[in-house]
């Protein structure tokens, strides 16, 4: 096969990743609203197709291009998406037995590749010479593998937010005295807890919601502490590789532009969104930080993310401007 | 810490200004159109320094402020830490009331058996304290958790310091070299964006730099693939040392300097006579002004000969078109110029100005007060009539495009100035940075990343072991809990206390009588 066979390849499983990622949601809030067992199954085998074009898109696309497949935006958004995927396939549903949020990564992943196709498209073309360094492979690795954890988590923080709301109505509905039962992980005395000694499945359920009949098409997301504990794992366990993601971009950028750090604005906006997660893990550790205030600096991360990741490609120039 | 947090953000919130304003240091011709476009506005960020962000009062302050509260805050946190590794773990009272408990029977009498326990505590990472009675064990583990976050703090204060003393006792700045020339690394010979640490000495190396040879590789497609500048270090007293690739991604270090490949570009040499007397000869460095999403390779280079000396002053501004071939045959064959990677047919556009120079620069020509005498073509290997346009010599073997070779002078023409064009060569663009700092900055980096680690994934635990004595054999109380990762330890305890009971029953119980006779 010819390179350009292979672009071709790329290019249609490509596609078909993202069709199959767009039933994979469809499917999965079927399953919200109908709470057919069935249509998570379905969900789940069809987001695991789309997650195999998605790679098999990734690797035609080196074969086409003949290096490694992350050398700009669009190679980039693809591999992003197939993180995401793999990572809530794995952590969320077989670690985790999480059903309900699937259709919100499917989302996430949805938006990071019709992204890609809409602004960023390139064909598999050589790179610029300043590119052409296996740093470049391992920072790129890591900066990319850092953002899908770090996007997980961040939809999680969100989903954290939601659910906390409808159980904080669900209290208030009650019109009882008592105090606010929400429990679990936004209540922990400790940086990284995983479960507080109190904690007991459905205990930040509110108190008494068994007794009057539940509304018959509650979406039914896991417990919010489950959630928040969700979002903190994903957030905890990207943070290092962000970390050490920009520190290999500084190794990389003293070797090609003569200076480990210069302020280009993917520079700094990776040094802001860094600091807005060591602010969120630092705010988690401090009393009265817990819970939705440290969800909303979580919220403040996500959109620098996406600053740092869309943003400063789409609209500020720089070193980093590998979109055109 | 939660001073440190703040100051840390407000840096943050500074650079999102220093990243969506145009900085000086960067760009500052996008800063001064920037406030020309919005002059009152522009005049109050220039005030507050917005335009400089990374080099402003204010940053550098909460810069301070952050090691100030950062430092401050570690020490304490520091003393403690040493505090608690000394400190032996404390007995407990009640055994039974931590969250995880165990009670195991186990053979032998108790103080062999909280012997075997303190074993495999110290086996599991644990540091034990045995009681006074020989029947107790406390046990901790998990001080690498505030470890870990010390370290990394540490290691943050270190960094800042590095890179502050990195930055402002270093400078970094381009050169500019000519195939044949060689540059020495003094303050005046950069090309003028020589930025220099606040706190320098100002003292430069003094070493040479020969460039023997650049060279590139371009794909077809325009896409570059690599630049070599082959070079030669010369030291400060002027012996050459070694030669030596400087390319893309491999910077050469010599004399504490570090030399990366950062441009490249054409230098025509031309040799300008007046009757038998020589104006001007020597290599013409030229650049481009390629418009915004134009490939610079269809450019043609532009650069400037300024003799002042003359009066009226005369300048003469030189296009170059480095391969003529692939330019003009793409114009003329009714398509767009090709990219031009390499010197094939080079040929020049001249145009001579006469009046007044006021700048001295060599990369632009302020034509306010000068008008054009006279124009025309020049190709390798030519010499052509200054005043009059016609070519003295050379035109005719050029392999230009017909319509761009010049005409030929009449025969027996006597021209006053002339100019040839001998060769083209090329020059490469250099950045030279000084910054000694730059190994401590990646070892920081290195603790920076380890404390993380240690500090993320690592949880402070405590277990308490009594054993009494209960109808022949022991009974083990075993208690703990967990300050982090309480989940892990759920199941971790269990094992813990198997471990006990199996290492109780299967080692030999060994009378304490035996080991007091030894």
């Amino acid at each position: 096969m010819t390179a350009a066979d292979w672009a071709r390849v790329s290019s249609d499983a490509f596609n078909a990743a993202l069709f199959a990622y767009i039933a994979a949601m469809v499917l999965s809030f079927a399953y919200l609203a109908f709470r057919r067992e069935g249509f998570h199954t379905a969900s789940i085998v069809v987001g695991a197709t789309g997650l195999v074009a998605n790679v098999v898109s990734i690797v035609a696309r080196g074969i086409a291009a003949d290096r490694t497949p992350w050398g700009n935006m669009y190679e980039y958004s693809s591999l992003l998406t197939a993180l995401i995927v793999v990572a809530y396939l794995v952590v969320v549903e077989w670690r985790y037995h999480v059903k309900t949020v699937g259709g919100f990564v499917f989302a996430f992943a949805i938006f990071t590749m019709a992204m890609a196709v809409s602004f960023f498209y390139v064909g598999p073309t050589d790179l610029q010479p300043a590119l052409n360094s296996y740093w470049r492979q391992i920072h790129v690795t890591a900066m990319i593998t850092a953002s899908s954890l770090l996007g997980i988590g961040c939809l999680f923080t969100i989903l954290y937010l939601v659910k906390l709301a409808s159980e904080r109505r669900a209290v208030a509905a009650l019109g009882s005295g008592t105090p606010p039962p929400i429990v679990g992980g936004s209540v922990d005395a400790d940086l990284d807890d995983d479960a507080p000694p109190d904690y007991v499945p459905g205990a930040d359920e509110p108190v008494g919601s068994g007794a009057p009949a539940p509304p018959a098409r509650r979406i039914a997301l896991p417990p919010s502490a489950t959630l928040d504990r969700l979002a903190y794992r994903f957030i905890q366990f990207g943070f290092p590789i962000w970390t050490f993601g920009v520190i290999c971009g500084a190794i990389w950028a003293q070797q090609t532009w003569g200076r480990y750090w210069g302020w280009d604005p993917k520079e700094t906006w990776s040094f802001i969104t860094w600091t807005i997660f060591a602010g969120y893990l630092h705010a988690r550790a401090t009393a009265g930080w817990k819970g939705a205030k440290a969800a909303s600096i979580a919220l403040v991360g996500f959109v620098s993310l996406l600053i740092t990741y869309y943003a400063v490609n789409l609209w500020i120039a720089g070193l980093h401007t590998y979109a055109t | 810490m939660r001073t440190a947090l703040v100051l840390l953000l407000l840096l943050a919130a500074a650079s999102a200004v220093g990243s969506l304003l145009p900085q000086i240091p960067n760009s500052p011709e996008r800063v001064a159109a920037y406030r020309i476009a919005h002059p009152v506005v522009g005049d109050w960020f220039a005030r507050a320094g917005f335009f400089d962000v990374f080099g402003s009062w204010w940053f550098a302050l909460t810069l301070a402020l952050l090691f100030v509260s950062l430092v401050a805050c570690l020490i304490p946190r520091s003393r403690a830490m040493l505090r608690s590794i000394r400190q032996r773990p404390i007995q407990a009272r009640e055994i039974d009331a931590f969250p995880l408990y165990r009670e195991v029977v186990v053979p032998g009498d108790a103080v062999a058996a909280a012997g075997t326990a303190r074993r495999v505590l110290r086996r599991h990472g644990y540091r034990v304290a045995v009681s006074d009675d020989g029947r107790a064990v406390a046990a901790e583990k998990g001080a690498l958790r505030e470890a870990g976050s010390l370290v990394f703090h540490w290691a943050f204060v270190v960094l800042l310091v590095a890179v502050v003393i990195g930055k402002g006792t270093g400078y970094v700045g381009h050169a500019t070299i000519v195939e044949g020339q060689t540059w020495t690394d003094a303050a005046f010979n950069y090309d003028g964006d020589l930025r220099t640490g606040r706190f320098s000495s100002g003292a430069h190396t003094g070493i040479g730099i020969k460039l023997i040879d650049y060279s590139d590789d371009f794909r077809r497609s325009g896409v570059p693939m690599d630049f070599t500048s082959k070079v030669e270090l010369i030291a400060p007293d002027g012996t050459p040392v070694r030669e030596d690739d400087v390319t893309i991604n491999h910077p050469v270090s010599f004399d504490g300097v570090r030399i990366f490949q950062f441009g490249f570009g054409w230098a025509p040499v031309v040799t300008i006579r007046d009757g038998g007397r020589i104006l001007y000869d020597g290599p013409i460095v030229m650049g481009q002004n390629a418009p915004k999403g134009v490939n610079a390779l269809t450019v043609p280079w532009i650069g400037f000969v300024k003799l002042t000396s003359l009066r009226p002053q005369v300048a003469i501004q030189l296009e170059l078109y480095p391969d003529s071939v692939a330019y003009f045959g793409g114009l003329l064959s009714g398509g767009s110029p090709q990219p031009m990677t390499e010197a094939n047919a080079p040929f020049m556009r001249y145009t001579v100005w006469q009046g007044r120079i006021t700048d001295p620069s060599l990369t632009s020509l302020d034509t306010r007060f000068m008008h054009v005498t006279s124009s025309g073509g020049i190709g390798r290997g030519w010499t052509v009539d200054l005043s009059s346009g016609c070519v003295v010599s050379g035109g005719g073997a050029s392999g230009l495009p017909e319509q761009v070779a010049g005409t030929a002078c009449e025969p027996g023409h006597r021209s006053a100035t002339s100019m040839s064009f001998p060769q083209l060569r090329q020059y490469t663009r250099l950045q030279i940075s000084h910054d000694t700092t730059v190994p401590f900055v990646l070892g920081a980096a290195i603790l920076i990343l380890l404390g993380l680690i240690a500090a993320m994934y690592s949880s402070r635990r405590k277990v308490w072991v009594r054993a009494e004595a209960r109808d022949g054999g022991t009974v083990l109380q075993v208690g703990g809990f967990a300050l982090q990762r309480k989940d892990r330890f759920d199941e971790a305890f269990p094992k813990l206390v198997a471990d006990m009971t199996d290492a109780s029953t299967r080692t030999p119980i060994r009378p304490r009588q035996e080991v007091g006779a030894r």
